[in-house]
């Protein structure tokens, strides 16, 4: 018979507090946003820098990544202007297209994952049981089913990936300081809230419609519309 | 008292590392083939992963069981017996077995090897888990989820095999190993494939703010807008009977039975099972860490604690399922 539970190791650099958790989310899906905007060729580039980042600190996924059926998986974020094809095979490659662009909608695809952009980001990182996200209608899939589960129970095999620190390792300045912004994230996010309430409400009001206009720039989404409700 | 034996599902080496972290006593999974029920896209063990598992496993005093618990197919039988060999030599602390002709062979070829009958034999009385025992050595039945309690209790009573109730997941109501329905919607069967509406045979369908779900072809559920889904199984399908659709077997609802912890250690029972072998590692550690503290404090003789696991279900709703079950 065993001891009694011990709490799991969390990794030093990892992100635990849920308010800087979702204040990460959305700067990458801001990040997210602009890949586009460099232009197929550099985000073509940079997501193949990115992949070849995730094999080598996941090997065993990747290799069975590879090692699938050639077929194209569309993850689709509802509250992002960006889509990502996802091919799984020996050509194995991810690019980012604006949403409905012509060869990457869920036409071109095999199969198709969508819900909001903090939840797909949960669940390719192995934070979240999608099972539980499709029981309770925040994530939709269409098409092959076997080629999501297998992409899914692939990637939830490894063990926590941490996307946004993968992602931040290509951009050499980002990648050093993503540590101390993590363990600052919660008392800065603390001071920033505070200070806000001290705010007088038109005041408050102006800042919140400016910070949502700055928002939908970078994620070139519509202010007020829809985001995080599930397709 | 005798804490209950907290047992564990994993379809990846994540997941086992997630129960095993979060307080399993023991994992059970299946290697990478048909010779287990959970024989889906992408999940489970190749040799070397379970070599990995008992490793892991071991060095926290943690137990590995193996699943085999499909029926072999006439005139194929390799595949099973090198499973069983394979669990032998990897030196697993159990096989989880349901073909008596597999249990035989086991038995005969490993005399070590402790033998426990999974839930896919569906023996559900005093004479079958004898003739388990006598035959085969079996030490441990997985029993069925369509006893009540009380049964259970009077079982207990009358055989000294160590029994293991499923309190967690997924639930099965019919009699496992011996369910034809996916069988027949699909041509592919869970009890020799290990495939329970197998993923390559299931659609979903967006009507409007609905979602269907088809398997092989035929709609065997609608969820309205905002109503919780469930998976896409027969025994849970909604059709219409008597002009009005209807859940006719099951609705989707999860087991849980941690309320029953009094009733089931009275009843005798060995050890709980957690489902979920084809559930995300958040899920495995969340259940298992869940179930670690209401059995500490259960068996410390503190008030067993009230823990919210239902963002974890299936369906939206929990039940207790065939052991409280008044219609019965």
């Amino acid at each position: 018979m065993r001891e009694p539970m011990r709490e799991p190791a969390v990794a030093p650099t990892a992100i635990d507090d849920d308010r800087a958790r979702r204040f990460e989310a959305s700067l990458s899906r801001a990040g997210l946003g602009l890949v586009p905007r460099l232009g197929e060729r550099v985000s073509d580039a940079l997501l193949a820098r990115l992949l070849r980042v995730l094999a080598e600190r996941h090997p065993r996924a990747f290799e069975a990544l590879r090692e699938m059926q050639d077929a194209c998986v569309l993850i689709e974020p509802v509250d992002a202007p960006v889509a990502l094809m996802m091919r799984v095979g020996p050509e194995l490659s991810l690019h980012a297209r604006p949403r409905g662009a012509v060869g990457t909608g869920a036409a071109a695809a095999d199969a198709v994952i969508r819900g909001p952009y903090a939840r797909l980001l949960d669940l390719l990182e192995g934070r979240i049981d999608g099972d539980a996200l499709f029981f309770r209608r925040e994530l939709t899939i269409s098409g092959d089913t076997a080629l999501i589960l297998a992409l899914r129970n692939t990637l939830d095999g490894e063990d926590e990936m941490d996307l946004m620190a993968d992602a931040a390792s290509i951009a050499g300045p980002l990648a050093r300081a993503l540590p101390v912004l993590r363990r600052n994230a919660g008392p800065v996010l603390d001071r920033v809230e505070a200070a806000r309430r001290l705010l007088p409400p038109p005041l408050r009001r102006g800042i919140e419609r400016i910070g949502a206009r700055i928002e939908a720039r970078l994620t070139g989404t519509v202010p007020g519309t829809n985001p995080g409700a599930g397709a | 008292m005798d804490n209950f034996e907290l047992i564990c599902p994993a379809g990846t080496p994540a997941a086992l590392r997630a129960a095993v972290d979060a307080g399993a006593d023991a994992v059970y999974l299946g290697f990478r083939d048909e010779t287990n029920a959970r024989n889906f896209p992408g999940l489970n063990f190749t040799r070397q992963d379970v070599a990995d598992a008992v490793d892991y496993a071991h060095a926290r005093k943690v137990e590995v069981y193996v699943a085999i618990n499909t029926y072999p197919q006439a005139g194929n039988l390799g595949p099973w017996q090198k499973a069983v060999d394979d669990a032998a030599r990897l030196k697993v602390d159990a096989v989880i077995l349901a073909d008596p002709g597999l249990l035989a062979y086991a038995a005969k070829r490993h005399p070590d090897l402790r033998l426990h009958l999974s839930v896919q034999a569906s023996a559900a009385n005093v004479e079958a888990i004898r003739l388990y025992r006598d035959a085969f050595g079996v030490r441990r039945v997985v029993l069925p989820r369509v006893l009540t309690v009380p049964e259970i209790a009077k079982l207990n009573a009358e055989v000294d095999v160590e029994t293991e109730v499923f309190v967690f997941g997924g639930l099965c109501p019919m009699a496992e190993g011996r369910c034809s329905l996916s069988s027949y919607a699909t041509g592919l069967s869970p009890n020799k494939q290990g495939v329970c509406s197998p993923a390559t045979h299931v659609r979903y369908e967006q009507r409007g703010g609905a979602l269907a779900s088809t398997l092989g072809g035929f709609t065997i559920n609608v969820f309205g807008e905002g109503e919780q889904a469930g998976y896409p199984t027969l025994c849970k399908g909604r059709f219409v009977a008597g002009g009005a659709p209807a859940y006719l077997f099951e609705e989707p609802t999860s087991l849980n039975a941690m309320d029953l912890l009094p009733e089931l250690k009275a009843a005798g029972v060995h050890a709980l099972k957690i489902e979920g072998r084809q559930r995300g590692k958040a899920y495995i550690g969340a259940v298992v860490r869940a179930y670690r503290e209401a059995l500490d404090s259960f068996a410390a003789g503190r008030p067993v604690p009230h823990i919210d696991l239902q963002a974890m279900v299936e369906g939206g709703t929990q039940t207790t399922g065939a052991y409280t079950r008044a219609w019965r």
